[in-house]
């Protein structure tokens, strides 16, 4: 939060989670409706009664489990299991959409429709089509809309952007991002014919796997670090190790291409973790690591002198000798450690401050300028790299979908 | 167990020892500096590993010197 507040001026769309922000909405409520409390659902409701101006009143799940669960964190509030009762109710002002991907579009248009302010769990629509008459409905209905892509609230992301879009580290040069797991994506179902409600990731009816459930927050990390859009995207998709009846992909690896050439990847594989998630801007006089918010220099200052010494004698006694020499050196990565660029530690994510902006905007009636813009991108993109993977070529940005 | 009696002049042999070490240690860093070309405030910045590198030359010197205490011991006890 503090951070936050530091970066508010350069950053408009913070200014609902700095104290300035919060004192300007104090004694205000927002009354929001839950629709899809599961996992994540239930995350955001964490986050949200720690707001002081956020007021649960409804939640709706047509799995009672799920609705048990939220429920039992805010028992005052109102129980529907159709969303359409939930949005017919006066005293809602806001919903916040969490359910499966293929539900995103119908229930924010029909949100919209009954005059309801929208907060819709990324990835946006099921399709680039569907994300474009959103972003317009959302934007003609002169209600607030955001779209759960986090980072563009998370103090580490902004404060490190910043600085590259500056150019503080020279001109961006490649954007990697990957997501590696060892795990089969699955939750447990009590009755077989909940498999498809339940772990609707895994069907194309509901999904588009990795990419809209992972790749739709990295992307957003080259058009927010170059300020434009790539204008291709080629790449593969398979299921390589569970093969387990699923319908989406469980390895995928794509290559973005920006105007000035530079490339942005995104790789998942969830049959091999040791990679975890990295997110990385590599920029011609540094690397930087946005998940660990550390800077690797390409040409860090030198150790000390006797550092150096001492270095150097370890290594004659220490080192292998070849027996016969190689003919050429393998560029070994960096033993760099880097520095941390965040001057204080900040914790989470982003997600209580994007909370936090969006009941601000609610309660002012403002929509931050780019926070939807950035979402749709991110979510088309995604959607337009799953099309590549399935149709096997490169696909061009297509125009009609430039806002 | 008997009473250690160190003489001053044992102290002021060891003293002079420690003293070698360090002026050994300081002139290494100089080497350094010079060699790798870094900033001469090193001098004084790098001093902590200074002394780390005289605590470890002297302890070098100790076991130099144990060596050739048990070698003369041995000739002794061989005459």
């Amino acid at each position: 939060m503090g951070a936050a507040g530091l970066l508010a001026s350069s950053v408009p769309w913070l200014k609902g989670c700095t104290p300035a922000g919060q004192e300007e909405i104090s004694g205000e409520k927002v009354r929001i409706g839950i629709i899809g409390p599961g996992s994540r659902g239930r995350f955001h409701i964490d986050n949200l009664l720690k707001i002081p101006q956020a007021e649960i009143v409804a939640l709706c799940d047509n799995y009672k489990a799920n609705l048990d669960k939220a429920s039992a964190k805010v028992p005052s509030a109102r129980r529907y299991d159709d969303y359409r009762k939930l949005l017919e109710d006066k005293e809602v002002d806001a919903v916040v959409i969490a359910t499966p991907l293929n539900l995103h579009y119908r229930m924010t248009v029909d949100a919209f429709s009954a005059g309801k302010n929208v907060f819709c769990e990324k990835a946006m629509a099921y399709t680039m089509e569907e994300c474009l008459d959103m972003y317009r409905k959302g934007r003609a209905s002169g209600k607030i809309f955001f779209v759960g892509q986090q980072r563009l609230f998370d103090p580490k992301y902004i404060m490190i952007m910043d600085s590259v879009r500056k150019g503080e580290f020279g001109p961006v040069v490649n954007v990697r991002n990957y997501w590696f797991r060892n795990n089969d994506w699955r939750r447990s179902v009590p009755s077989p014919d909940l498999e498809r409600h339940i772990n609707w990731r895994l069907y194309r009816e509901y999904s588009r796997g990795l990419m809209t459930e992972l790749a739709c927050h990295q992307l957003q990390n080259g058009t927010w670090a170059l300020g434009m859009l790539p204008q291709q995207v080629m790449g593969t998709g398979s299921i390589i190790y569970w093969k387990d009846g699923r319908e989406v992909f469980d390895s995928v690896s794509t290559i973005y291409t920006f105007p000035n050439g530079v490339n942005m990847t995104f790789e998942s594989v969830i049959s091999n973790k040791h990679f975890g998630m990295g997110e990385q801007i590599l920029c011609k006089d540094a690397t930087i690591d946005l998940a660990s918010g550390r800077l690797y220099a390409e040409n860090p200052k030198p150790r000390s002198g006797i550092r150096q010494l001492v270095g150097e004698i370890e290594q004659g006694i220490f080192s292998s000798s070849a027996f016969a020499g190689t003919s050429w050196n393998a560029e070994s990565a960096s033993a760099d450690s880097g520095i941390s660029i965040m001057p204080e530690a900040v914790e989470g994510d982003g997600s209580l401050e994007m909370m936090q902006a969006f009941c601000h905007s609610v309660l002012t009636g403002e929509q931050p300028p780019h926070v939807l813009e950035e979402a749709y991108y991110g979510s088309v993109l995604c959607l337009l790299g799953d099309e590549a993977l399935l149709q096997k070529k490169i696909l061009e940005f297509p125009e009609e979908f430039r806002l | 167990m008997k009473d250690t009696v160190i003489t001053a002049k044992v102290k002021r042999r060891e003293i002079s020892l420690a003293a070698g070490c360090f002026l050994a240690a300081f002139l290494v860093n100089v080497y350094a500096i010079i060699r790798f070309g870094t900033p001469w405030t090193e001098m004084f910045t790098q001093i902590g590993y200074v002394i780390v590198l005289s605590v470890i030359i002297y302890a070098v010197v100790w076991v130099i010197r144990l060596c050739i205490m048990a070698v003369m011991a041995l000739i002794r006890r061989g005459r």
